[in-house]
Order: C-alpha cells, then structure tokens, then sequence
C-alpha cells in the first residue's frame, strides 16, 4: 500500500547525492530529496537533517545501502506515522521539517524536533539496512531472543508472537513486530547515549553487528532489583554487582508427597562473595548474601485457581529472593528438600544472565500458563536469552526436572556435587528438608527421656501442654532435638492457622458478617501493594525505560520505601489482629507451642551456661 | 486421570500467595529460628544473620552428635572464627551450642 505516491513523471526537481561517501568507492547510499515543491530554505534543511542522519550511521550500515533512496516530505501519512520505508523511496512526515527549520540555533540533540527527524530518517533507514543481506537483523534468532520475541518449548521451538516485554519500553510501537524493534531501537542506539545503559545487552548486540558503535555513557556496575524485607533497616533497592557473582547454580526444590509440587521448582541462584572476598570457592558460604531468581505466578486472590492458571490470566513474575528466605520456605515450611547445582558459566555469561533477570524484572509483563509458561519454561527461557551458548544446547523443557536432565545431558550442569551427601549439605549443594530430620531428632528425645511414642508423629500429635513437661527434664542434646521438633511444631500450627482463617473468611461458608470485612480488606490491600512491588516498573511510570538510571533509582529508592512501609505496616497489622480471628482451641495450641520454643530457647542457654560452653553474646 | 495429575503437577512451581507467605502463614511472632531468638528476647551485638540463621542446622547438628550438619550451620563457624578469637580456639560442637545459646 502506497497511499498517495507521487508520481514518477512529476518529479522536477534534480535529485542530488547528499552524501557522504563512507569509504566505499564504487557505491554509496544516496538521500535524495525530490520534491519540486522545497524552497531553497527547506531544500537546505532536507539536506542537513538527512547529512546529519547518515554522518550518524555505523559504516558497516552506511556500506550496506549502497543505493539511492528518494526522499520526500509527506502531509498525507497517517497520524503517528512520522515516516515510511518503500522499496527505493522514504517518506516524511512534513512537520518534521517545519519542526527542524523551527528550531533554535545551535540545537543539539537534545531538542525535540531536532531529534524528531533524526529519528525519523534513522528510523526507515534502519528498515532499509534491515532489508540487505547484511542486514537481516528482525531475522536473527539471537535479536529476537533479545526483543522479546522468545522460544516456546510447547511450539517446538517455534517463537511466540506476543512480545511481552512491554514496561518500560521506550516506544511501544517496538512490540508491534521485530521489523519495528529494530528500527526503534535503532534509534535508541544512535541518538541516546543511555541505551548502553538502559538496554545493554542490546547496545553490545548491535555494537558488535556494526563493529562500532556511538560511545555509551558512564554505566553503573550494578542492576538493582526490588526485593522488600520485613527488616525496615533494609531498603527496598537491592543492587547487584556481577563482578561479586562468583557462580550461578541451578537451585531446584524436590517435589514432595503433596499434589501441587510433584514435578518441583526451578530457580537459580546467584553464589554471592560478601563484602570484602575476592571470588572464589569461599564465597559459597557466604550465604546471607546469595540470591535466588524464582519465577512465580503473582496470586492477587487468596484461592489458586486451576482454571485462571491454565488460561494465563496470573502474571508470571521474576522475584529475587534472599537464598535463606527460600531455604526457610521449601526445608522448613514447605519441607521440600533444594538441590543447588552449578552451572558452568564464564564471567561474561554470568553478567549476561544478569542483565537479562533485569531486563525481565523492569521490563517483563509475562502471563503464567501451568503447561506452557511455568517456573521451568521461564527459567529455560531466562538461561536461553540470558546466556547466548545455551540458546544452542537442547535445554527445552516444561518440567523442572526435564529442565536439570537436558542441563546435566548438555554438560552445563555438573550434578557430582551431590554424590558424597554429607560434603553436599555441608557446602550447601543441598539443603534437606527438616522432616527428614525429625524422626531422628525424636529418636535423640526418646532414648534420653524415656518418651513413651514411639513415632515422631505421636509425638507432634500431642497438645503442647502435654509435652511441656517432658522437655524441662531434657539435657542439652535433647533440648536440641526438642527444640527443631517445637519449632517443627510451630510451623504445622502456623499453616493450621492459615486454612482455619482462609476457610472462615474465604471458603464456601465463609463468614459474611460485617465484621469479615476488615480482614478481606486489609488483605486485598496488601495484595495491591505486593501486585506494585512485584511489578517494579509500576513504580516507576512516567520516566525512562529499560534498566533504571541514577536518577530513576533515586525516584525509586523514595517511591518504593513509601511502598514497603505500608506494606509492613499492613502485614504487621495482619499478623497481630489474625490472631484474634483464631478459634480459642487454635490460639491456644498457637501460644502452647510458642512457649514450648521459648523455654527450650531458655533451657539450652541455661544449660549452656552450666558446662562452662563458649558464650557468643558475651563478645 | 492423567490430566488431572499433569495439572496438578504444574501448580508446582506455582507459589503460595505471597502474602499469605508473608501474613497468615507467618500469623504467629516467629516463624523462624531467628524469630524465636529474637522473641525470647536474647539478641545482642553479635547477633548477625549468619549466625542466627544458623539456630536450625546447629540443633540438628548437637543433637545428632555431630552427624548432621548443614550449610547454614558451616557459613556461621566459617563467619564467627573469621572474626572471633576464642571462636578459633573452640570446637564445632562447643560453637554450635553457642549458636543455640544465642
């Protein structure tokens, strides 16, 4: 379609070489404007903004288009359309002229309309380039890898057509197709110089395709990442440095014998140096500052719907969690043991990773499909686009565990670290879960008090105040046991509590009296905030795209403290007043248990005490 | 049948809710070793994470008698005796009982 093309025959006025010859002798791009219409005045700027445009060019672009291109100011494209690329001839928005010529003297860059028809010209000769054999960038696997357009293991192998990495974006007319990202982005690569920054792995993409490229600015050494703690001494703002990334593991949580995990979780997770320690071996106990990437579908309903799942109507959300709050959540509540393997991944691939978990953090609006984008999908995905020597090895998987087989099969993950057991738990390749411990433990308790159950179950099945007694008379060894079965305990209590208030005011008969009210708002509340904060670029809406700046980061740092403090304020509150929702009988079982743990706790630092131990506090 | 395991195999990695996991789930003080040290009202200065982190795995490893012994628990001897002198001098079983005093 080619609405209103000029006609041929009408053309006057003599068409002539704008440029600029880039080394190449024999041919070179020409621009050529051919309205007869032009003043001389507009003549003189059509010849400036496209000299301008091309003197921008990287060569191996310029040398690719060694053809002639008709140029001509339009008034009839569609509103938006600021240009159009037919097979020899660009066509302008004629405002982009006025807006030149308009401008004030001496404008750079940095003026609107300056760059507005810059970026127009560079635009549709970015559709040019894209058309050459040299070219053929919307084509390349690894630049739709890079867009957004990604592999899909339930296509075989075909990609998606949706581009989901829609926040943030610095055009959305990007998303439109792959043709339009490179001509977009190609903007961004000539004309800003953030883009190194804000899109790095995309500015290396077309550096190295170019083999130049505009210099880029100072870029942070980090990605920051949303991550909200409990803790307020914690800001919201975690930045990650991949120079302190000594290794990345596949972390993945067994499945166990309830139904919703029997296929297990794929995460990785980021072996972290702490402050201070060269990278190296060491840093693998460094475990209060490793990191997990784990792919969940954001809930904001208190029941998981089969049905919403399996359509995609749950967002897919990339979390970086602490390692030792995913270590509590699957070996201690969930008790599902984790497998921590390594994969074997250069510097420059970790880095690469990274990025791409921040491109995915600020930029992802992905949907969760339980059989098609799961946590394995993302995860492969995240591996694939993040790390471009994978995106060659056969990891396609839906199944977490299929994910690890294809891995291990690839030679990228060495599972040997598991085969001695001990040395595994003991360097955190593996983490058990806690119920594998327990009968055991109880064991410990039996022989030294003389329990009479025989089965840690029995044991855990009695009301707290009938167990009270036995653990006053238990020595340090004991209490130790005693004290992982409490806590055991505890946590069983805890989740009773949690079906018991979800049942009460979320079932079928749930309680719908006016007092139900506040709970079911104060939760929706806290939904609202946890949607915000797991959807980082919410919070920052109206400025940038693609990684977050200096500025950005300062906007952030402030917009998200606001967030997390109502956050811990709502779930602080939540967490007190849920008590009071509680039946007697579970309250009492609650606060049975609880002071169960706290005497243990007395007991051992007593006993402690007693034989003469080493004491820490004392320090 | 089978479809209903394949869907239910694929919630796995379908988390909780977060705020249950951060409200209801956690609807006592503490869920966590650390919780429970910090209610029982024993922190001090040398209460790092770390180490508090560690309550678990230095329960299983005294009451195994040594046999059980986890990461967390290896991160804390690792961090107390980089910084702690008679942390140097003492035994892995002396530490982890220190670790269950804090």
């Amino acid at each position: 379609m080619n609405p209103g093309r000029r006609p041929r025959t009408t053309r006057l006025w003599p068409a002539f070489c704008l440029l600029a010859c880039t080394g190449t002798a024999q041919a070179a791009l020409q621009l050529a404007p051919i309205d007869a219409s032009l003043t001389p005045a507009q003549a003189d700027a059509t010849r400036q903004i496209l000299a301008d445009a091309v003197r921008r060019l990287p060569a191996a672009w310029a040398d690719a288009l060694d053809e002639r291109i008709d140029v001509e100011w339009r008034d009839d494209l569609p509103a938006q359309v600021h240009g159009r690329a037919e097979a020899r001839q660009m066509l302008l928005r004629r405002p982009l002229l006025d807006g030149w010529m308009a401008r004030p003297p001496g404008a750079g860059i940095d003026d609107p309309a300056t760059r507005a028809a810059l970026a127009a010209v560079i635009h549709e000769l970015a559709h040019f380039y894209d058309r050459t054999p040299q070219g053929g960038l919307s084509r390349d696997p690894r630049l739709l890898d890079l867009a957004g357009w990604q592999v899909s293991p339930m296509k075989m192998g075909l990609r998606s057509s949706r581009n989901a990495f829609s926040d943030r974006s610095p055009d959305r007319y990007e998303l439109a197709s792959p043709v339009e990202f490179v001509a977009v982005n190609l903007e961004y690569f000539l004309l800003d110089p953030a883009y190194a920054c804000r899109r790095p792995a995309l500015y290396q993409y077309f550096a190295v395709r170019f083999g130049s490229a505009p210099t880029p600015s100072d870029c942070p050494p980090d990605y920051v990442y949303m991550q909200v703690s409990t803790d307020t001494g914690v800001p919201p703002v975690l930045q990650l440095d991949p120079e302190r990334v000594y290794a990345v593991d596949y972390l993945f949580a067994e499945q166990n014998d309830r139904p919703l995990s029997r296929w297990g979780h794929s995460m990785l997770r980021l072996v972290i140096c702490a402050p201070g320690r060269a990278r190296g071996p060491d840093c693998r106990l460094d475990l209060p500052y490793h990191q997990v990437l784990s792919f969940r579908a954001f809930v904001d309903d208190v029941q998981i719907s089969s049905w919403r799942g399996l359509t995609g109507s749950y967002p897919s959300r990339l979390y970086v969690l602490p390692l030792d709050q995913v270590i509590e959540e699957y070996t201690k509540v969930e008790l599902r043991s984790l497998q921590s393997i390594p994969l074997d991944l250069d510097p420059a691939e970790v880095a690469g990773l990274m990025e791409r978990a921040a491109r995915l953090h600020w930029s992802y609006d992905g949907r969760y499909y339980f059989l098609s984008n799961n946590c394995a999908v993302e995860t492969f995905k995240l591996l694939h686009d993040g790390v471009p020597r994978l995106a060659g090895k056969d990891l396609s998987s839906i199944t977490p565990t299929g994910l690890l087989k294809h891995l291990r099969k690839a030679g990228v993950a060495d599972a040997s670290v598991l085969d001695d057991r001990d040395e595994a738990l003991r360097l955190g390749y593996r983490f058990d879960a806690l119920s594998a411990r327990y009968q055991a433990m109880f064991d410990v308790a039996r022989q030294e008090l003389n329990l009479p159950q025989t089965r840690v179950q029995e044991w855990l099945d009695l009301p707290p105040g009938e167990r009270a007694p036995w653990l006053e008379r238990a020595d340090l060894r004991a209490s130790a046991a005693l004290l992982l079965l409490e806590q055991a305990a505890l946590r069983r209590q805890q989740l009773l509590s949690r079906d018991e208030l979800k049942r009460r005011f979320f079932g079928h008969d749930a309680d719908r009296r006016d007092d139900a009210a506040d709970p079911i708002v104060a939760l929706q509340d806290l939904l609202r905030l946890e949607n915000y904060l797991s959807r980082p670029a919410a919070l920052l809406s109206q400025t940038g795209y693609g990684l977050p700046q200096a500025s950005e980061r300062q906007t952030l740092a402030e917009e998200s403290n606001v967030f997390a403090a109502q956050w811990r304020e709502q779930s602080g509150w939540l967490r007190s007043e849920a008590r009071t929702w509680l039946s007697p009988q579970r309250l009492s079982a609650l606060d049975g248990t609880e002071a169960n743990v706290d005497a243990l706790g007395e007991q051992l630092r007593r006993l402690n005490h007693e034989q003469g131990g080493l004491e820490l506090h004392n320090e | 049948m089978i479809r209903r395991t394949l869907i239910s195999a694929l919630l796995a990695c379908l988390a909780a809710t977060p705020a249950f996991a951060g409200s209801f789930s956690g609807t006592t003080a503490g869920s966590s070793a650390a919780g429970t040290s910090q209610s029982s009202g024993s922190s001090s200065g040398d209460d790092n994470k770390v180490v508090l982190q560690a309550r678990d795995d230095a329960a299983s490893f005294v009451a195994s008698d040594g046999r059980i012994r986890g990461a967390q628990l290896e991160a804390a001897l690792h961090y107390l005796r980089e910084r702690n002198v008679k942390a140097q001098r003492a035994s892995d079983m002396q530490l982890a009982q220190a670790i269950l005093a804090l």
